[in-house]
């Protein structure tokens, strides 16, 4: 019985830790190269209810994945243009973009709601009630196995690769950058799309597979734990889902607490994972004095003609 | 006959309303090393940024071996051989010096960095291991880094703006010899960009001049030009004061004892037992290369630092331990070598700026009035011909000269006991620096004891009554000014005394 | 052929965030059209009713002044804290805090003098914001943590404390369909001005005036621009800029908190997790696009007000409400671009002569 609690826990962990994690590697991508874009939460958004709008539509999963990705990418542009291009406050456009995806979404999405869907992403291999470690892993779904690719593909390429590292020296330096030829624009520009796709792609997880229905503020703030993951995860992938690990554990025990025999009211348990964040953040901040590992050039536009 | 690798022509360029270039013919020799002269805001850094593709000239054109270049950009400027060491480093801090000189698209290294790498650190006399990160370089070693960046990116022309800024006589020395072996034996060309007649002299074969935005001279020959020649072309007359350094000298002002001061970030004590005493009338002049020391002594007696072993006695009153308030209430004066980042704040309205030393002492009222504000930047602005047209405009609207201008003379207005001013002309044009040496010596006669911190040794040697040289931490020696020249000054600022 | 350049200004128009809002607004109007045809409404009949209902009488000008009063005193605060170039993520939670702060306040005291137990009440919603973002202010000021994350996460502490507070010790037995806590008793709202002003707004006014003074004529407001410019110049000035910022933070964090009371006392008259929609998050792109002035973030602020209750009211229409948000959200974006042209120079260069 015991057993297969532990691995119920642990597949709803592997589950939470993954939508997390997706939207967390997507923002480091576009922070690496000094765009710090807040919109995760609205990009999540558009995602997630253009994904289930095309599987309520057309049954075609593979699609919905498709359109929800390319969607929250180009809605992400939005924000390229406003803060690479335009060169406005990151912080500011990046809130609206959050605002407006909100919005956007449950606009979009109101005719869904309550909607069933005709396909979900499946797993690999159906395993109803896993009982060891093998079984759960082998009950997650496609999407949790493209994810450990990318962490995987990411951290290679940012410290093997000449792409990479390029990308990091525009975030670091995008003065020392530009005058080593490398073009900035395009790189902070492209960079925020990717990021755009990955929340696209965390998205359409949420709404085709982790919790398959639509409905208002689907989202419920997990974009804006991304956003601290990749702080806590110190701009390196390996660490990153090591943070979207702790936090998809702690999102999974919650609902389970009472289960164990633990008295505290539900919704107090709900707070502890964002305190938790909190007080993690602050320790790391503390710990590495200061020097947290953030791309040095992050929220300064560049700008070639300053004098 | 060398032949003439690239020419630039009838070169225009603006920034807003200030032009900077004006009909600008300029050319280079192959495997010569050229100079390129001309005050502060002549419009050199201008010129050869546009010929690194940094900027775009608005009339013009490049030729680069007679074929006439379409439009250029960092990148494309590169692949024709074009490179340029500025004066603030580009290079990227946390990365390691392997990356620094790979990452470019340009790089002609990418499968035998290690044998470039050894070839070329020969020529600098560089020592450090390819996988150091920059943070950790001298500033001599990382400028090194800087021209070694253009060598690997396969730039036959390098262009270096203002190098000996910040070596040492003796770091200036090196270079001209690796510039040199550079020039005969690996086939670059180069142009110095610099306002200093001498290394102009020393280094170059063909000298350009300009005088604001104007090419007067072109391709003169070194030998035969003199360093008077030099200085009616790029400035017209000289102002020249003669300053008396018999003026009495009374009571001391200022006295540092046992300052010792420890660099949090590091364990060698940054400030080693230094003491000094400054006389009213007296000017002491500070010699060293940055970051020997300089910023964080004047840190220390003007009270922004506070961690610190020692005594600091200003008029007779010890303030030891006590804040930058303390200070200003003895009327001492702080001109920090950083006047924009920290004499003067950035992104913030000239008319705030001009109130930082004194809007806490009511002066203004207790809110603040806009009016008695405006008064106060009027008086400055009379006072010491700072234009300013606009006073709610960002103060980094201002030229370099009228921001030190209203630097000086916001902390000298109140013709204060002590002053320390830490590189106070620096990146100013002659007309400027000789006004702002004027206030100086106009306070020292009103009775101020004055620390002067200057990498400038002709500055210092013009107003110092006494020089000591910091270096390391410590006061290696001191001079009375007839004792001191360019050799033992030298010598001393690089460590090395007899 | 032509080459483009960017080149900052020099100067940049004062009124120049004004225009880029006018010019934002037009955007998201011809947006939201857009949107509306696209669901088979007729924009102009849309918008006319929203401009009846929402400026059209003097009834329906309170209301929505009523709504604007809770973002304005958000979006002062934020303006504060952003003087010293600092951004306040969480007034969504401190506005909730702050209605927290007065219930607990509320239940635990007793003064008979109505109009006094108001302004203790009040003053309590203030400080309840202000604790709230006491945490983040002192991680910031000693440790350098990044506030926008630490002030954002708090948010979700609060509003998840506020669910179990309004479900668990405070809950309120007669309100079946929703949780909520207990309503306050009639004695303490909020009194109107006249009609269905309230006085909340009073408050508002009151307050901007003070945080336009604070900002621009009071030796506290020079100090913070100072040290917003440059924490070395700071240093140097003798000003202590994490003192001063750590007061900043707690002064915006108040106002947040001030909101939701005023809020609580004059509309919702209990907490609730309706105690603020989001108020909180467009406080802060209010204050950014008015360039973090207060009348400015004053005059948006009421517009926008008007937008939300316009917005709710043509679901009688069958229109969803979220098309305000989207017109509020395009109109800031919009204003955010047009900025763009006010502070940048597009230079045109020619190859050759």
């Amino acid at each position: 019985m015991f057993d297969i609690q532990l691995m119920g826990l642990l597949n709803a962990t592997l589950q939470a830790a993954t939508l997390l994690f997706i939207a967390a590697l997507g923002e480091l991508i576009t922070e690496k190269s000094g765009i710090l874009n807040l919109g995760v939460e609205g990009m999540i958004s558009i995602g997630a209810v253009t994904g289930f709008m095309t599987a309520i539509n057309t049954g075609n999963i593979f699609l919905s994945v498709l359109v929800g990705i390319l969607s929250a990418s180009i809605f992400s542009s939005l924000h390229a243009f406003v803060t690479v291009i335009l060169k406005q406050d990151q912080t500011v456009s990046g809130l609206i973009l959050t605002i407006l995806g909100l919005s956007l979404s449950a606009l979009m999405g109101k005719k869904y709601v309550g909607k069933k869907l005709p396909v979900k992403i499946e797993s690999v291999f159906n395993v109803d009630e896993p009982k060891n470690i093998i079984e759960v892993f082998l009950n997650q779904n496609y999407i949790f196995y493209l994810s450990i690719f990318l962490m995987i593909f990411t951290a290679y390429l940012l410290k093997k690769t000449m792409f990479g590292r390029r990308l990091e020296a525009v975030g670091e330096d995008s003065k020392a950058a530009d005058s080593m030829g490398l073009n900035v624009n395009k790189t902070q520009f492209i960079a925020t799309c990717v990021g755009g796709g990955f929340s696209g792609l965390a998205g359409v997880y949420l709404t085709l597979s982790y919790v398959p229905y639509w409905t208002d503020n689907m989202t419920s703030g997990r974009g804006w734990i991304a956003l601290a993951l990749v702080i806590f995860g110190g701009w390196k992938p390996y660490r990153t889902a090591i943070g979207a690990l702790l936090f998809g554990f702690l999102e999974a025990l919650v609902p389970r607490l009472q289960t164990y025999g633990f008295e505290l009211s539900p919704y107090l348990v709900k707070i502890t994972p964002y305190a938790i964040t909190i007080i993690i953040l602050i320790g790391l901040t503390i710990y590495k004095g200061g020097r947290t590992g953030a791309p040095s050039n992050i929220g300064i536009p560049f700008f070639r003609e300053s004098r | 006959m060398n032949q003439i690798i690239l020419e630039a022509k009838n070169i225009t360029k603006s920034f807003g309303s200030i032009h900077a270039l004006k009909n600008v013919d300029f050319y280079l020799y192959e495997s010569k090393i050229h100079g390129l002269l001309g005050e502060n805001g002549a419009g050199k850094s201008s010129l050869m940024n546009i010929l690194s593709g940094i900027y775009q000239p608005e009339v013009g054109s490049i030729h680069i071996n007679g074929n006439k270049v379409k439009k250029l950009n960092p990148d494309f400027a590169s692949k024709l051989g074009i490179g340029m060491v500025h004066q603030e480093f580009r290079l990227i801090n946390n990365f390691s010096i392997q990356d620094n000189l790979t990452l470019s698209k340009a790089n002609i290294y990418t499968d035998n960095f290690k044998e470039g790498y050894e070839k070329y650190s020969d020529i600098f006399s560089l020592s450090a291991d390819p996988s150091t990160p920059i943070s950790e370089l001298s500033v001599g070693e990382k400028q090194k880094i800087e021209i070694m960046k253009l060598i690997f990116n396969n730039n036959k022309i390098m262009l270096l703006d203002e190098p000996t800024a910040v070596l040492t006589p003796q770091e200036t020395n090196q270079l001209k010899i690796s510039l040199k072996k550079l020039s005969n034996e690996d086939n670059k060309t180069i142009v110095l960009i610099t306002h200093k007649l001498k290394e102009i002299q020393e280094f170059t074969e063909s000298i350009f001049v300009l005088k604001d935005g104007v090419m007067v001279a072109k391709d003169l020959e070194t030998k035969n030009v003199t360093k008077n020649d030099l200085i009616t072309l790029m400035m017209g007359e000289i102002k020249q004061s003669d300053i008396n350094k018999d003026n009495k000298k009374g009571t001391e002002k200022l006295i540092v004892e046992n300052i010792h001061f420890e660099n949090i970030h590091s364990n060698v004590p940054t400030l080693n037992n230094i003491s000094l005493k400054i006389k009213s009338g007296e000017i002491l002049g500070l010699a060293g290369v940055s970051g020997n020391g300089q910023v964080e002594l004047a840190n220390i007696i003007s009270g922004i630092e506070r961690q610190y072993t020692g005594q600091v006695i200003v008029n007779g009153k010890n303030i030891s331990n006590q804040g930058v308030k303390a200070r200003k209430n003895l009327n001492l004066s702080y001109i920090p070598e950083n006047r924009l980042g920290v004499g003067l704040a950035p992104g913030v309205s000239i008319i705030d700026n001009s109130a930082v030393k004194d809007y806490f002492k009511s002066k203004f009222g207790p809110h603040l009035s806009t009016n008695k504000m405006l008064d106060y930047l009027n008086l400055l602005i009379t006072q010491f011909s700072i234009k300013a047209p606009d006073p709610k405009a960002e103060v980094s609207t201002l030229s370099g000269g009228n921001m030190q201008k209203l630097l000086m003379g916001r902390e000298l207005i109140s013709n204060p006991e002590v002053i320390i001013a830490a590189q106070p002309t620096r990146g100013l044009d002659i007309n400027a620096v000789e006004a702002l040496h004027d206030l100086i010596v106009k306070q020292r006669n009103n009775g101020s004891a004055i620390m002067l911190i200057s990498e400038d040794l002709d500055e210092l040697f013009k107003l110092s009554d006494r020089i000591i040289v910091l270096y390391e931490g410590q006061i290696v020696k001191e001079f009375a000014i007839e004792e001191a020249d360019i050799e033992n000054v030298g010598l001393a600022m690089a460590g090395l005394n007899e | 052929m032509n080459k483009y350049l960017l080149s900052k200004k020099i100067i940049i128009n004062e009124l120049s965030t004004f225009y880029s809002f006018l010019i934002g607004l037009s955007i998201g109007i011809t947006i939201g059209s857009i949107i509306l045809l696209t669901q088979g409404q007729n924009p102009i009949e849309v918008f006319s009713l929203m401009l009846k209902l929402s400026i059209g009488s003097v009834k329906s000008i309170s209301s929505s002044l009523n709504k604007a009063t809770p973002l304005i005193l958000a979006g002062l605060g934020i303006s504060i804290i952003n003087s010293v170039k600092l951004w306040n993520i969480g007034a969504e939670g401190q506005i909730f805090m702050g209605g927290i702060a007065l219930n607990f306040i509320y239940i635990s005291s007793e003064i008979s003098n109505p109009n006094l137990m108001i302004i203790f009440l009040l003053a309590s919603s203030f400080i309840g914001g202000a604790v709230c973002i006491l945490f983040p202010a002192i991680a910031k000021v000693l440790f350098g943590v990044n506030e926008i994350i630490t002030t954002l996460l708090f948010n979700y502490i609060v509003i998840g404390l506020t669910v179990y507070l309004v479900n668990g010790p405070w809950k309120d037995p007669d309100s079946l369909n929703f949780p909520a806590a207990a309503y306050v008793s009639k004695e303490v709202y909020l009194p109107t001005v006249f009609g269905r002003l309230s006085y909340g707004f009073i408050i508002c006014i009151l307050c901007t005036l003070g945080v336009h003074y604070l900002k621009e004529k009071s030796v506290f407001g020079y100090e913070l621009r100072i040290a917003g410019g440059s924490a070395l110049t700071a240093i140097y000035a003798g000003i202590n800029a994490k003192q001063k910022a750590f007061v900043a933070m707690l002064i915006g964090g108040g106002l947040a908190g001030l909101a939701g009371g005023v809020e609580l006392l004059s509309q919702t008259h209990r907490v609730s997790t309706g105690l603020s929609q989001g108020f909180g998050y467009t406080a802060i792109i209010v204050a950014a696009i008015t360039g973090m002035r207060p009348f400015g973030i004053f005059l948006v602020g009421s517009l926008f007000g008007a937008l939300t209750i316009g917005g709710s009211v043509i679901q009688t229409m069958g229109v969803s409400s979220y098309i305000s948000d989207v017109i509020q959200a395009t109109t800031l974006f919009g204003a955010l671009i047009a900025q763009f042209f006010f502070t940048y120079k597009i230079i045109r260069v020619s190859e050759d002569v």
